[in-house]
């Protein structure tokens, strides 16, 4: 009796060895930062221009970034998140944490800005912190914002906001995928990813575009819609690794 | 002396035969105050949890951990509700400034507390409260049950001091038996005053409005209340960025271009003593804005038809108004058929069946 207590308790020790193994597993953390002309996001002042010569400031930054996912060059892939929303006014919204990522060698990350069709319903995230503040009105074609950009320009009391989703039925979001390097083994310890908005970018190249024509809203306006989203897909967003 | 000796053996063995078991619990419904012995036998007052359905594109509501939603408890809410007792001198009850038939709101611009004083903010709707992440015009408390603390001790308000409701509630013929009932407590404290309030509060759901109707296909809209519609959910009148969801509130703060600085109340940043929080107030639902004029924070507006002109003339620029007023100085430019359409669309938020019930 005594001989099988003892070989119980080896047994327990043993077992909770491993999970002090697996206690050291590898956490990822996703960071978006944000930038303007390449320098860090200053809100609320009007140091900005954008290419059509406006000078302007950032007051609100919200957005859905979705889907998440690591890639792997055996061809597997990891859904870090569905959807995470970004508030600039809340740094707890500035990054996400996934824990124990298996280990093996990633080759690119992707992601979509805002939700794509089969995301993008009325009131599917109705328990979910943005739900109130994403939502976007069905007359409009129902959803979410993808992103509410919003600010001053030119003079402190002029405003322009910039409102993107999916407009009457039209789905407007866009995957973003970045080559990485980026290898996950345990004894390596943790690893960053960095997920970077380049916000001028939204308003050039290819397609300039002036508050004093759009500023006043571009919720119904689709042409507006795809050539933000076509300045979107071209520069906006860039992907750095801490390994 | 040997007949003394025996009796005090005969008392001493009797205690000692019969010592009295029963509950010894004094919150039990069966408490033996003469019970020496617990004997398991205690019984409680049992609760009736009560559920709150989630109303179609609601958030479930977010119920506090520590004051469970039960029959007894709500009941006993309206009744502390309705009670002038909570008042220094019993003349005034939460109801009379949030009176039902206007949606649970004041139709006086301020309302006037028991000294005959007037506050200076416009009592709000009380609806769909349970959906609110904070209460009062500046978000100043984050629960119901902290905020139903304030109006009853508020010395332009109630008046009164906790000590006294206290002093009052557990001398009364009625509520220590209501409170053991709801929470099985013996004596009657704030905590358990405000829970109850706070539980009542929660059930003043408002979801049976034409508007409601319509989007479940049981009832058509007019041209004018579809035209509404359309303009409060675009960008042509942009109610719908603060007003939004099923709710018509964003939970959220913001100057809407009422008034330049210096502002006479500075609203949120009262709050959080945050400068750039001055002049933001939280968005009310538009739920029953038909029935709970006069309209803003100071109840300036007294029609619906004065706060779709406000809106129209573009606001007034101060260094917080939300950009959301994007069309600040230049106006929605409604005509006044389009004016008349937004009204309309507002009147289907009405439920009659919830001043009523």
């Amino acid at each position: 009796m005594k001989k099988t207590l003892t070989l119980i308790s080896a047994i327990a020790f043993l077992f909770t060895s491993c999970d002090k193994d697996k206690a050291i597993a590898t956490d990822m953390t996703i960071n978006f930062t944000h930038t303007v002309d390449a320098s860090e996001l200053m809100t609320n002042s009007m140091i900005y221009t954008n290419e059509a010569g406006e000078n302007y400031d950032i007051q609100t930054l919200k957005y859905l970034i979705s889907d998440i996912t690591l890639h792997s060059e055996n061809g597997s892939s990891l859904l870090l998140d569905e959807v995470h929303f970004i508030d600039i006014s809340d740094e707890s919204t500035f990054s996400l944490t996934y824990n124990e990522v298996p280990n093996n060698n990633y080759t690119s990350i992707s992601f979509d800005m805002g939700l794509d069709t089969a995301k993008n319903i009325s009131n599917k995230y109705v328990n979910d912190d943005f739900h109130t503040t994403m939502f976007w009105p069905e007359p409009n074609g129902g959803g979410y914002h993808y992103m509410k950009l919003e600010g001053a320009y030119n003079n402190d009391s002029t405003f322009y906001n910039t409102h993107t989703g999916g407009t009457m039925g039209a789905d407007y979001s866009f995957n973003h995928v970045e080559n990485i390097s980026l290898t996950v083994d345990n004894d390596l310890g943790d690893v960053s990813v960095n997920i970077n908005m380049e916000i001028n970018n939204w308003y050039n190249s290819p397609n300039q575009i002036e508050f004093s024509s759009y500023g006043m809203g571009i919720m119904m306006n689709m042409m507006m819609q795809m050539n933000i989203q076509m300045n979107g897909i071209t520069d906006v967003f860039s992907v750095t690794v801490d390994n | 002396m040997y007949l003394l000796l025996g009796a005090i053996l005969i008392i001493s063995c009797k205690k000692d035969l019969a010592p009295i078991s029963g509950c010894t619990d004094n919150i039990a419904i069966n408490y033996n105050p003469n019970a020496i012995t617990e004997d398991q036998s205690c019984n409680y007052f049992s609760t009736t949890p009560y559920v709150i359905e989630t109303p179609y594109g609601f958030p479930d509501m977010k119920i506090p951990s520590d004051n469970p939603m039960t029959v007894e408890g709500i009941a006993l809410g309206e009744k502390l509700f309705k009670d002038p007792i909570l008042s220094a001198d019993n003349t005034q009850a939460c109801i009379n400034c949030h009176q039902q038939n206007f949606s649970f709101s004041d139709p006086n611009q301020f309302s006037t507390g028991i000294d005959n004083i007037q506050g200076n903010r416009n009592a709000s709707a009380l609806i769909n409260l349970g959906w609110n992440t904070s209460f009062n015009w500046d978000g100043s408390s984050l629960t119901l049950e902290e905020q139903a603390f304030e109006p009853v001790t508020n010395s332009i308000e109630m008046h009164n001091t906790w000590m006294n409701v206290e002093l009052e509630l557990n001398s009364h013929s009625d509520y220590p038996f209501l409170f053991k009932q709801a929470f099985n407590i013996n004596y009657i404290d704030s905590n358990h005053i405000v829970k109850a309030i706070a539980q009542f509060e929660r059930t003043l759901i408002s979801t049976d409005s034409k508007l409601d109707r319509y989007l479940k296909n049981e009832e058509q809209l007019t041209i004018s209340e579809l035209n509404g519609y359309a303009i409060f959910n675009t960008e042509k009148g942009d109610c719908f960025h603060c007003h939004s969801t099923n709710m018509f509130m964003d939970n959220l703060f913001h100057n809407n271009g009422l008034d330049i600085e210096p502002f006479i109340d500075i609203g949120r940043a009262k709050a959080t003593s945050n400068p750039s929080d001055n002049g933001k107030f939280k968005t009310p639902t538009l739920r029953n804005v038909e029935m709970t004029a006069p309209y803003m924070h100071d109840g300036r507006f007294a029609t619906l038809e004065e706060v779709v002109e406000h809106y129209d003339s573009g606001g007034k620029y101060s260094t917080t108004v939300d950009p959301l007023m994007k069309k600040l100085g230049v106006g929605l430019q409604l005509s006044n058929q389009e004016k008349k359409d937004l009204v309309a669309y507002l009147k289907t938020l009405t439920d009659h069946e919830f001043i009523t019930q």
